[in-house]
């Protein structure tokens, strides 16, 4: 590979701006459309010749920008590349670009079918700033596995990168029956986590589908009552959280009814902090005079004498 | 015709032994045991001093190493104080296990396939020795049974035959001998069948034929211990670890119906009940190792101790119904916990260790037959 130390001027409809080695091609950002209508063009794009005359190697929203003001390209010619080697000038150029786990998803993608994995991971990932040994690593090749589909989730930020672990242990009906969760919701890594995890661990327990799991928490119904992404997420999350851990979740409901019977109308806050391992509850005020001091002592005296509280100390025992 | 090894031996396929235990009587004895069987001509690897581990990956094949051990051989229990302890005392004897039980934790402890045997059993007398002998008014109460199946490879080493042999003079020791096998061979060692406790574990039908691989039936387990009880010991027998599985109520009362088929509540020295529990990092080698395994997706929760459990109310259900079915069946103060908590002892017996001077204080006077 060569790149000519001399720039070039060229009409912006000459240059070809297709190939796979455009990975991250976009539109460009309003702040790079102002940048060169006030100042031009600072830095050239790169071209190779082709059959059908240039053809763009980096510098696509460059491009795309002088093509809309009708300006013509500096431009800089690579000789004796090959199909590896335009994606990484592509990569080289973007690199100041911020990088998230679909953009690093899309490069994989396109060195996969050129060079083998051991060169995927000492030569591609750390220029996408993974260490070839890290975590991240082993997923992100663990994506490259997965269908287009749920690759393209990825991509559109959808499901976050660790997703990957869970998915690989479903088996395709099962992911099938997913998927439709993270078809119109970006989910935090906890909560898709949590999710898949949960919806997994209870179909083998109870050696159903995944998706009669989904069926039997409810989720399928939530799905479809067109709720906002926030609470669709939030009702799923508590849906298959109940399904995989049914007793605890109606211990932790009762405990919650009678803190809130018991603390009602105070500063005072409960919490059972063991998962019922023990019986009991931990209480917890927050106080920044003397006056908050005397006042949740009072409350405190008045807590002491609260119904509520038979409900609570036999939670868990298996005797309530 | 060539003999065979015991089923649960016969993936044996490689024995190390360390350069200074080459005569060892250990090494002769697995000589002689092997010599003869479809197993003699396994290959036998000499370990210089200056190498302190054997590397062994040959698939499903596992290795004897006999090694000149260096540490201690009499521990305590690794027990925590969030859940009472029964006070055992573990005599180490070696590492790793030849059956393969989904639950082990030995899984997560030693992840290769060397059976590691600690072949300078004269280092051993000599710290059980001193240790026994200090004061024969302290008593103790000892178990093999730990790190390592306490007869799994009995019939190749001897090791608790010559431990029982050694442990006739101390009077003030009563040895546990925890398995899932059947070797009763250690019998011929001893006049003494009130220091000797043979224990076997017991589970579910459903726990032995799913998640138990190349250990003794349940049948044969209970067959030994009433050979045991009959010549005059005393025996244990250890739920550990209940699972909660679909049908639990009516596999644990199966077993524990088919117990006193073969024992009677006077022959049981104690019997322990234990809630499968695990370190977080078991989980994920189960599910590896046993992808068939579901008992791990039960709701489990951190512990006191930081080992994964099962909530408490499941544990007190389970543990209700087998202690009421034990009950009537005639056991009583025989019954204990491994490591639960006062909250767990109070639902379930109706008192806690306090209130009887402390679980090891009981466990100690009825190994001694008190």
């Amino acid at each position: 590979m060569h790149l000519s130390n001399e720039i070039f001027t060229a009409s912006a409809d000459s240059i070809s701006k297709s190939g796979a080695h455009l990975y991250w091609a976009d539109n460009p950002d309003k702040s790079l459309a102002d940048s060169i209508e006030e100042f031009g063009q600072s830095a050239p794009v790169l071209v190779c010749e082709s059959e059908n005359g240039l053809k763009l190697v980096a510098g696509h929203a460059r491009l795309s920008v002088l093509r809309d003001l009708g300006r013509p390209v500096l431009a800089r010619m690579v000789e004796d590349m090959n199909e590896a080697d335009k994606g990484l000038l592509y990569l080289t150029d973007n690199l100041q670009r911020a990088m998230d786990n679909g953009m690093r998803l899309k490069a994989l993608e396109f060195f996969a079918p050129l060079m083998d994995e051991k060169s995927l991971k000492a030569n591609i990932l750390p220029r996408l700033g993974i260490k070839p040994k890290s975590k991240d690593a082993k997923l992100l090749l663990g994506w490259l596995t997965m269908d287009q589909t749920w690759r393209n989730l990825l991509k559109q930020g959808n499901i976050p990168l660790a997703s990957a672990t869970p998915l690989s242990r479903m088996t395709d009906k099962d992911r099938q029956a997913v998927e439709p969760l993270f078809t119109g919701f970006s989910w935090s890594r906890s909560n898709a986590i949590n999710v898949l995890n949960w919806l997994f661990e209870t179909a083998k327990m109870n050696n159903q589908s995944v998706q009669d799991v989904m069926h039997t928490a409810g989720m399928v119904k939530i799905l479809s009552q067109g709720l906002s992404p926030k609470d669709a997420i939030a009702r799923l999350a508590n849906a298959a959280r109940l399904a995989r851990y049914p007793e605890l979740t109606k211990l932790q409901d009762r405990f919650t009814a009678a803190a809130g019977e018991i603390t009602a109308g105070t500063r005072w806050r409960m919490v059972q902090p063991n998962n019922f391992e023990t019986g009991g509850a931990e209480l917890t005020v927050q106080i920044k005079d003397a006056e908050q001091l005397k006042r949740a002592v009072e409350e405190m005296a008045n807590l002491a004498d609260a119904p509520a509280w038979e409900k609570l100390w036999k939670l868990g025992s298996g005797n309530d | 015709m060539t003999k065979q090894l015991p089923s649960h031996l016969r993936k044996i396929g490689h024995v190390f032994v360390d350069e200074s235990m080459q005569d060892s009587p250990i090494a002769n004895r697995v000589r002689d045991k092997l010599a003869g069987t479809d197993q003699a001509n396994i290959p036998w690897t000499v370990v210089p001093p200056e190498q302190d581990r054997v590397e062994f990956d040959e698939g499903d094949t596992q290795a004897l190493y006999l090694k000149e051990y260096k540490g201690k051989f009499l521990r305590f229990c690794p027990g925590t104080r969030a859940y009472h302890c029964c006070g055992y005392r573990i005599i180490h004897i070696g590492e790793n296990c030849p059956m393969a039980c989904s639950y082990c934790i030995l899984q997560a402890y030693f992840q290769d396939r060397v059976l590691k045997i600690w072949a300078n059993q004269d280092a051993l007398f000599t710290e059980l020795g001193n240790a026994f002998g200090a004061d024969p008014n302290t008593r103790y109460r000892v178990g093999t049974g730990e790190f390592t199946d306490s007869l799994a490879l009995e019939h190749l080493t001897g090791y608790s035959h010559n431990l029982i042999g050694f442990l006739q003079d101390y009077d003030n020791v009563v040895l546990e001998l925890k398995s899932k096998v059947v070797d009763l061979t250690w019998m011929e060692a001893t006049t003494r069948t009130d220091r000797v406790l043979p224990a076997w574990s017991l589970n579910a039908p459903f726990i032995n034929e799913h998640e138990e691989f190349d250990v003794s039936t349940l049948k044969e387990r209970l067959e030994a211990a009433r050979t045991c009880a009959e010549a005059g010991f005393k025996v244990c027998l250890h739920f550990d670890p209940i699972i909660h599985y679909p049908g639990w109520c009516e596999g644990y009362a199966e077993i524990i119906d088919m117990i006193f088929d073969y024992v009677r509540p006077e022959n049981i020295a104690y019997m322990s009940l234990g809630s499968f529990r695990c370190m977080p990092q078991l989980n994920p080698i189960i599910a590896d190792n046993f992808p068939d395994t579901t008992y791990i997706y039960n709701e489990f929760i951190p512990g006191l101790d930081g080992k994964a459990r099962l909530l408490r109310p499941l544990r007190v259900e389970q543990f209700t119904f087998m202690v009421d079915r034990l009950r009537k069946h005639g056991m009583d103060k025989q019954l204990y916990f491994c490591m639960e908590s006062t909250e767990v002892w109070n639902e379930v017996f109706g008192y806690a260790p306090k209130d009887f001077g402390g679980l090891g204080n009981r466990l100690m006077a009825q190994a001694f037959g008190e």
